[in-house]
């Protein structure tokens, strides 16, 4: 530290300004990194969402052509719709059950409670798709699981779970479980245990301790896991495709068909702009309806 | 020799059942998830490349077919291709190779870099396009391209070099009709063909009602049962207009409504379990589907190289649908001499057999056909009944030498030619499968 200021041959007003200079002298790499892959690609796809042509008559240029967003909205509202619900479905049992399960881990979890919690993310060491496709080798009509049941006579010959939305929903509740799993187990984690003994000292019954004193302190992780959770889970596009059926196509699905399929890369970027602005504003009225200062600061720490 | 029989290595066997031609999980693609914004950077990055965006239209680009082939062959050939489409074999040390391409480089001196990398036409069209309008080197020397739009779009913008016709003699003088002068490329100023099938119906014998004949019998819940049908989002306009008896070829938006209609009832009639890209077999062969549209090879290698005997290829009672995959030069590839004499190569009926007694495609050599029956009597003359058996059987079957007869009732696709007919089409035909 004092060297730089010596070779820098000035007193300490320098020594000042350098202080002062360090913390951004942190955050360029971070912030270098977010401008090219972050950024960058955030203009070229407002950019591309606004041009027309197509790729037999030799390629895109840029129109100001608006007409792709509208376009996009009226064809594809049924499938955004449909996203969101999922998604909203797939928070609220993920969130049912990964609450009880991080709460044990960190009232009772002891000194396995690091073991345990590497066990909810062990999953993370197999890839997405594999996983997702192992799905639809255990739920296959004749598989473990149905062709098990379906033997014992449980269930009838023409059951299946693949290709319906109880299928894309499950599959997507299982990838992104971690994602609500640890923001709440953080904010459980944090809570301060003789509170709760204060608290039934006091005469609270356990329900009581629960709903005043460990719910709203958990309250900023809770916050933190359904925006971890919801916003990427109504981006998915893997589950549907892999578990899916017809009616179960998600608004991510529709991109990756406009760009792979149709090779119409100007609606697929309107789509995803309108999917990001879409998120946005989710995440800020739900902010303002629930979020407390603490529990944005919360959100932002996860 | 291919090594090919019961006797080859299982690990093999069960990488190409997994995986063949076209029948790659799709999720294999998706999953990387960087994938789509690094393609997109790359989409977006050189749109300036054309500058007016009309820069390469009219396919007049100007090339000099002298200027292009002039000089010696390149000493290496990147050759583009989908997996599962070559021949394999082992060497001593176990290491897969193929035999038709170190024939090539022995014959050549070329080294070739085989890699395959294509799994949709599209898919691997939208990687290189920014690199074709920006006019620079895609990498390749050989990509395989299925006649249709993505090989229109390349021809139309001179994204691709014309090939010389002084340079294939072995194309010449042993290309099948059918793969000559195709409709989507006169005088095969693009493209050759590196091999073609039929897009038909297959069904699972211990699922259905009976046998599966026709079109109609896959919206009808009593043959098929419900939720149990797949079909190929690609192909299937065409296949349904072909089996209402109308002629792709010739069709326009009230045909294309017609076909609509008839996959509007289907969906309606609740026999579908999915529209699939091209992960439908392993479907089929776990049950999970009773019948399907599916592509010949697929089933063909199903049933007749690993025994899958409850899975039959039906050509249906309307028609089938035909297709051509085709090697064609990237523009600016930097060994088109090597690329052009690589083609030829695989038009020697020996080399053409060495892939065709593996791939169990259509292919564009029709006398590779006298060649396996040939190797089949060879087979048993050494004693391995079962390798005769299957080879003869290969050799015989309709959809890999298809009879006049039998292609007078396939049909190729719609060649969409325009932007406005691109975007017609797809507002017409994908809203069935796009919900």
């Amino acid at each position: 530290m004092g060297q730089g200021g010596v070779s820098g041959g000035a007193g300490h007003r320098t020594l000042g300004t350098r202080r002062r200079l360090v913390p951004y002298g942190l955050l360029s790499p971070g912030g270098a990194y977010l401008a090219i892959f972050f950024l960058l690609p955030l203009v070229l796809m407002l950019y591309t969402s606004l041009q027309s042509g197509g790729v037999l008559s030799g390629g895109f240029t840029f129109t100001w052509d608006w007409a792709n967003y509208t376009n996009v909205l009226s064809a594809y509202q049924p499938q955004f719709i449909r996203s969101i619900e999922y998604s909203l479905i797939v928070t609220f049992v993920a969130l049912l059950l990964a609450y009880p399960m991080t709460y044990w881990i960190a009232f009772y979890g002891g000194r396995w409670k690091a073991s345990l919690l590497l066990l909810i993310l062990l999953p993370f060491f197999v890839s997405f798709v594999i996983r997702t496709i192992q799905w639809k080798f255990i739920l296959g009509d004749n598989g473990p699981v149905l062709g098990f049941l379906k033997g014992l006579g449980l269930l009838p010959d023409d059951f299946r779970v693949l290709a319906t939305p109880l299928a894309v929903v499950a599959g997507i509740t299982y990838n992104y479980l971690p994602f609500t799993a640890l923001p709440l187990y953080v904010a459980l984690e944090r809570i301060d245990k003789s509170l709760v003994e204060a608290a039934k000292d006091l005469y609270a019954s356990r329900w009581q301790a629960f709903r005043k004193v460990v719910w709203p302190l958990s309250l900023p992780g809770v916050f933190a896991a359904f925006l971890l959770t919801f916003v990427p889970a109504t981006g998915d596009y893997v589950n549907a495709a892999l578990l899916g059926g017809p009616g179960t196509r998600m608004i991510g699905n529709i991109i990756q068909d406009k760009f792979l399929t149709e090779n119409n890369y100007p609606e697929a970027a309107a789509l995803s702009v309108i999917l990001m602005i879409a998120m946005v504003i989710l995440a800020t009225i739900y902010a303002r309806i629930l979020g407390t200062e603490e529990a944005t600061r919360a959100a932002a720490a996860a | 020799m291919i090594d090919r029989g019961p006797s080859s290595d299982p690990i093999q066997e069960i990488m190409r059942r997994r995986l063949t031609r076209r029948s790659v999980l799709r999720g294999a693609g998706m999953g990387v998830a960087g994938f789509s914004l690094a393609s997109f950077l790359a989409a977006c990055g050189t749109d300036g490349g054309t500058g007016g965006g009309n820069g390469g239209n009219g396919g007049n680009g100007g090339f000099d077919i002298a200027e292009i082939y002039a000089g010696e062959p390149g000493s290496t050939l990147n050759f583009a291709n989908w997996p599962f489409y070559i021949d394999q074999a082992k060497d001593e040390n176990g290491n897969v190779y193929n035999p038709s391409l170190a024939l090539f480089e022995e014959q050549t001196g070329i080294n070739v870099n085989y890699e395959d990398v294509i799994n949709s036409n599209e898919e691997f069209f939208g990687r290189l396009r920014p690199v074709l309008e920006a006019g620079d080197d895609t990498g390749w020397d050989i990509i395989v391209i299925t006649n249709g739009r993505i090989f229109t779009a390349l021809a139309l913008n001179d994204w691709v070099y014309p090939l010389d016709p002084a340079r294939r003699p072995n194309f010449d003088a042993h290309a099948a009709t059918w793969a000559k002068d195709p409709f989507y490329d006169p005088g095969n100023e693009h493209g050759m063909a590196w091999q073609s099938g039929i897009t038909g119906m297959a069904y699972n014998s211990e699922m259905t009602n009976g046998p599966i004949t026709k079109l109609d019998d896959l919206a009808n819940p009593d043959k098929v049962g419900m939720g149990l049908v797949g079909m190929l989002t690609y192909d299937m306009p065409d296949f349904v207009m072909i089996n209402l008896g109308i002629d792709p070829k010739t069709s326009g938006p009230e045909e294309w409504k017609e076909a609509a209609a008839w996959l509007q009832m289907q969906k309606e009639s609740g026999t579908v379990r999915n529209y699939y890209g091209n992960d439908y077999l392993d479907e089929l062969r776990n049950g999970n589907l009773s019948a399907c549209m599916a592509w010949s090879g697929d089933v063909l290698y199903s049933n007749i190289w690993l025994g899958y005997d409850n899975l039959e290829f039906v050509f249906p009672e309307g028609g089938a649908l035909l297709w051509i995959d085709n090697m064609m030069i990237p523009a600016g590839a930097s060994n088109p001499v090597g690329a052009m004499q690589a083609m030829d190569f695989y038009y020697d009926p020996e080399v053409a057999t060495m892939v065709t007694e593996w791939v169990l495609y259509m292919s564009p050599v029709p006398e590779t056909q006298q060649i396996m029956l040939q190797h089949a009597d060879e087979a048993e003359a050494e004693g391995s009944k079962g390798r005769a058996n299957k080879l003869r059987a290969t050799a015989e079957s309709p959809y890999l030498y298809p009879t006049e007869e039998f292609l007078a009732k396939t049909s190729f696709g719609r060649s969409l030619e325009t932007d406005e007919e691109a975007a017609e089409w797809d507002s017409i035909f994908l809203p069935i499968s796009q919900t």
